[in-house]
């Protein structure tokens, strides 16, 4: 229930966001709920994460605007949220889903160029939420089951990033961890 | 009959085998395989992560071809050549994913950190040492070593990025003690050392450890730069 709560809160700042063109407060939302989909892990915390990146990527990309078939988009996704909202409140869980896959599906409708880059804005969103995820202490396969995508895309990205060189994840010194390598080849 | 010296084995986890496979390693892990007293072994979790399930997709295709084919060379090998069934391991693998994945807890849900492949790994493992057989896990991702060797740590690092307090149970900590880690930077340590890298130049270690690191590898620069020192 309070997944529940938590998502309407996110998707009535989202639609306000994307009015108002306003890429970082759609980042922040997203920064929101990626906490909330490393604790529960379920579906849809992880799909709204992923969505609310793909959106603040999306709006933050001005030149978008500019191709045909834009406004169309933008008002197939407030729409989408809309009844994604009146499904958070009658707590129909079917109903909330499908509404999501519509945002994703959306894409389909779109043609040329912009549904090229909203496609692969999608695709990086959820290799880069994956990678949130095991920066939060998730391990790699599981982030990637959760994500749909594979272990692999999943390593590439998250070696460009700082999480290895968090101090935390040093859990024994150089000298011993080669010393038992050594061993076991001796 | 076999000494306890060439009765030892490498688990490899899917993390260690992909950073090897998407930095084209391979000559240099078949080099490692050729001076090791043992074999290097893989759970069917694993194959599946590195080999069944890149091999349908294009972008990963070649490396995952490359993977089959060190399991076709017997490079890597099963854990039935040890005499261990998949049985066996599924049933240890089953008891550990179940205390892993019940042992943090966030806003009154429990938090589950790891998957099949990687604790497949530490479920061989175990069998391996109540069987007696010297054996390290190659693991490149976080998460299941911190588990392993600083469980408090984990705590520590999910507490600070998930904002939020987390709950131990840390009566579950000695369970994951026992195992010993190495990962893809550590071998090909050894790998270097053992003058098996073809490539001759003098920074070609700090070459590999840094590309193992972006391709995945748990390892910190600064944990790079003492590897580096001991040369």
């Amino acid at each position: 229930m309070k997944e529940i709560e938590n998502i309407l809160g996110i998707f009535e700042a989202t639609k306000l966001a994307i009015k108002d063109g306003d890429s970082i407060k759609l980042k922040e939302l997203s920064d929101k709920t990626i906490h909330d989909a490393s604790i529960s892990q379920d579906s849809n915390s992880v799909a709204v994460a992923v969505v609310i990146y793909s959106l603040s990527k999306i709006v933050e990309r001005k030149r978008y605007q500019k191709y045909p078939g834009w406004e169309k988009f933008k008002k197939t996704i407030i729409t989408a949220i809309d009844n994604s909202i009146v499904a958070l409140k009658k707590n129909d869980d079917e109903m909330f889903k499908k509404k999501l896959e519509l945002i994703r599906n959306s894409i389909s409708k779109l043609s040329g160029k912009l549904k090229k880059y909203i496609q692969e804005v999608f695709r990086r969103a959820s290799i880069n939420k994956a990678s949130r995820i095991y920066e939060h202490g998730i391990s790699m396969e599981k982030t990637a089951k959760l994500l749909g995508i594979t272990m692999w895309e999943l390593a590439n990205y998250a070696g460009q990033t700082g999480i290895s060189d968090v101090p935390l994840g040093k859990t024994l010194d150089v000298k011993s961890r080669i010393k038992l390598a050594e061993e076991i080849f001796s | 009959m076999k000494t306890d010296n060439e009765n030892k084995v490498i688990i490899f986890d899917a993390s260690t085998l992909i950073s090897f496979a998407m930095n084209g390693l391979f000559e240099e892990f078949k080099n490692l395989k050729k001076i090791f007293k043992g074999k290097f072994i893989i759970t069917k979790d694993v194959k599946r992560e590195i080999i069944d399930k890149p091999i349908t997709i294009k972008r990963f295709k070649l490396e995952a071809l490359k993977l089959k084919q060190l399991v076709d060379e017997k490079i890597l090998e099963m854990p039935d050549s040890l005499g261990v069934t998949d049985k066996e391991i599924s049933d240890k693998c089953n008891e550990i994913l179940s205390i892993a994945n019940n042992t943090f807890s966030g806003r009154g849900e429990n938090i589950k950190i790891v998957s099949v492949g990687e604790i497949s790994c530490l479920g061989l493992s175990k069998i391996l040492n109540e069987k007696g057989v010297r054996n390290v896990v190659a693991v490149d991702e976080r998460t299941t070593r911190m588990l392993g060797e600083k469980p408090e740590s984990l705590e520590k690092l999910l507490r600070k990025k998930l904002h939020t307090k987390i709950i131990s149970k840390k009566e579950n900590f000695k369970f994951f003690r026992g195992f010993n880690f190495v990962r893809s930077s550590e071998l090909i340590y050894i790998a270097y050392k053992k003058k098996l890298i073809e490539l001759k130049n003098g920074m070609v270690l700090d070459a590999l450890l840094w590309a193992l690191k972006y391709k995945g590898c748990a390892i910190s620069g600064d944990e790079i730069e003492e590897i580096k020192k001991l040369k």
